[in-house]
């Protein structure tokens, strides 16, 4: 029985995350994956760190949340903070190397520690609409669960309205998943 | 507009929530009352979204008190209405229901449970099956469903509102806000396509004369003398229990040979199943009883697993409230008890497997 691959995306409220989640896991549905997203949420409106609980497998998925996630990725200090409690010896940590002074903090007991520089990135290089989908292009590379291709139709089919209005929108987004990936592949 | 909602069978990828409006869309219900509360306010955002495109309606009411009222006035009315509430605002539909339950109205509820007492938290529990199971002042004579995946949710929402209208007992759907905000896929369709027939809604109050004779209706919910109702609950008791074994649903695997049996219902025993089913691989004896129906429960069906088994393993994300259940329907049984209570959280598989390997090597010790 192959187990599924665990996922937590951690950031603070507006960096998108829940999106992402989304998205990959729409990507990961359309290729007849077993596929569950849930986000956390609670009382607060605002100014909560926001996690993506997800996972992608091949028979149905058991519980909805989980201990020991395989890949986690945080996106500031407190969601640094925040995702130490779901890792362990087997798990990938991908934080942004933007995040000051956040060292101290990291998971000690992970796996493996990557730190990628993708909000400087779509600052200086593409966009800070696109920061997220930098975010996504690193998760399918970490994970490997979705390809590519599928990543690209998922974003076609959620973007595809402002892509037809812009379409330098379609190839920001489409680098910006690139690029993703590859920081990942480099950090490795 | 006469359009059907769903034509053929359709694969989907979305919220519980947002299950639900389209099973209740499939299902053929015409109104829904309502009032909101995390986590299941999407149901009525989906349904006020979907609804009108197919002439159906939905009023919001000022509290759950009226939601449930106004649920049943529907029905009275001769519309297939139903009503979703969480949390606190399930505590408020308890007194609506009671007077459904008195009444014999069928209505359906669903419940997306959320942490508890009180407010709590807004996100999950199974803290809510004492109160959706006996919660009225009666005799619990209700039908309780307890779904565990996105296909139950939308398969057994549809069936409520025959069980509702077949045996004329208030029917709950009951979820939790897990289930109610993940997205997974499933299978929508058209129940009738399928084969389904739906039992016709009727016309309580208002009827049309017959031969120009009006006849009189006479729903109550007081009576005068305690030798009055004794004979009414008596009778509605002694219906409940006959068509019970009709209603009752449960799944096991694997319980033949099972030296523990985990027992767990609702989204707690997808958990279960994959803490079975690998602890199976590891050449353990484990097997993995869950509930579907909580009211009526499936007692004689638990009562022979536990005559076989030497442990009951009870997982619940609560403080004992199914385990309640479990002991009233296998009174008499030598099986031992163990649990595993997590009120208000979410249990995992890994939990699970821990727990039962605990419990394995303390019967070793023996």
């Amino acid at each position: 029985m192959g187990k599924a691959v665990k996922i937590a995306l951690a950031g603070e409220g507006g960096q998108g995350v829940q999106s992402v989640a989304q998205i990959i896991a729409e990507a990961a549905n359309e290729e007849g994956r077993e596929v569950l997203y849930i986000p956390n949420f609670g009382v607060e409106q605002r100014g909560g760190v926001s996690v993506a609980f997800l996972q992608i497998g091949t028979d149905p998925i058991g519980s909805p949340k989980f201990q020991k996630a395989d890949i986690v990725v945080a996106l500031s200090d407190r969601a640094v903070i925040r995702t130490r409690q779901y890792v362990d010896e087997k798990t990938t940590f991908v934080y942004d190397t933007s995040i000051e002074g956040v060292e101290e903090e990291l998971p000690k007991n992970a796996g493996r520690i990557l730190g990628i520089p993708a909000i400087e990135i779509s600052k200086n290089e593409l966009n800070p609409r696109v920061f997220n989908i930098i975010i996504m292009g690193a998760v399918i590379k970490a994970t490997e669960v979705v390809s590519e291709d599928d990543a690209r139709a998922a974003l076609e089919k959620k973007l595809g309205y402002k892509f037809e209005q812009n379409p330098e929108l379609r190839e920001l987004n489409f680098k910006a998943l690139a690029r993703g990936m590859e920081l990942v592949e480099k950090a490795r | 507009m006469a359009e059907k909602p769903i034509q053929g069978e359709k694969r989907v990828f979305m919220t519980g929530n947002e299950v639900v409006a389209w099973a209740a869309l499939a299902a053929k219900a015409e109104i829904m009352y309502g009032y909101p509360i995390t986590p299941q306010n999407e149901i009525m955002h989906y349904w006020t979204r979907l609804a009108p495109k197919f002439g159906k309606r939905f009023l919001q009411t000022e509290d759950e008190l009226s939601a449930g009222f106004t649920t049943l006035g529907g029905v009275l009315a001769g519309r297939k209405a139903f009503t979703a509430t969480a949390g606190p605002g399930n505590t408020l539909m308890q007194e609506p229901m009671s007077m459904a339950e008195m009444m014999r109205i069928p209505s359906v509820v669903i419940i997306q449970q959320r942490g508890g007492p009180s407010t709590a938290t807004v996100i999950y529990s199974q803290q809510e099956v004492t109160m959706t199971t006996y919660g009225g002042n009666g005799e619990g004579l209700r039908v309780v469903y307890s779904t565990a995946n996105h296909q139950e949710l939308f398969d057994y929402t549809i069936k409520a509102f025959n069980t509702a209208w077949k045996y004329r007992f208030p029917t709950f759907v009951l979820g939790d806000g897990y289930q109610a905000k993940m997205r997974e896929s499933l299978t929508i369709y058209d129940p009738e396509e399928k084969g389904l027939e739906f039992v016709p809604t009727e016309t309580f109050l208002g009827k049309a004369p017959v031969n120009g004779v009006k006849q009189p209706v006479h729903l109550r919910n007081t009576y005068n003398t305690e030798e009055e109702l004794y004979e009414v609950i008596t009778r509605y008791m002694e219906e409940y229990l006959k068509v019970a074994p009709e209603i009752i649903e449960h799944r096991e695997f694997s319980c033949e040979d099972a030296d523990i049996v985990v027992v767990s219902h609702g989204v707690v025993s997808r958990a279960a199943k994959v803490a079975v089913q690998e602890l199976r691989e590891e050449g353990l004896k484990i097997g993995y009883f869950r509930p579907v129906t909580l009211r009526p429960f499936p007692a004689e069906e638990l009562k022979k697993v536990a005559a076989r088994a030497k442990t009951l393993l009870l997982v619940e994300s609560a403080f004992g409230q199914m385990a309640k259940l479990v002991k009233d329907a296998i009174f008499g049984s030598t099986v031992a008890l163990e649990n595993l209570f997590k009120p208000g959280v979410g249990i995992t598989s890994e939990e699970i497997v821990v727990r039962v390997k605990e419990i394995e090597k303390g019967a070793l010790a023996k």
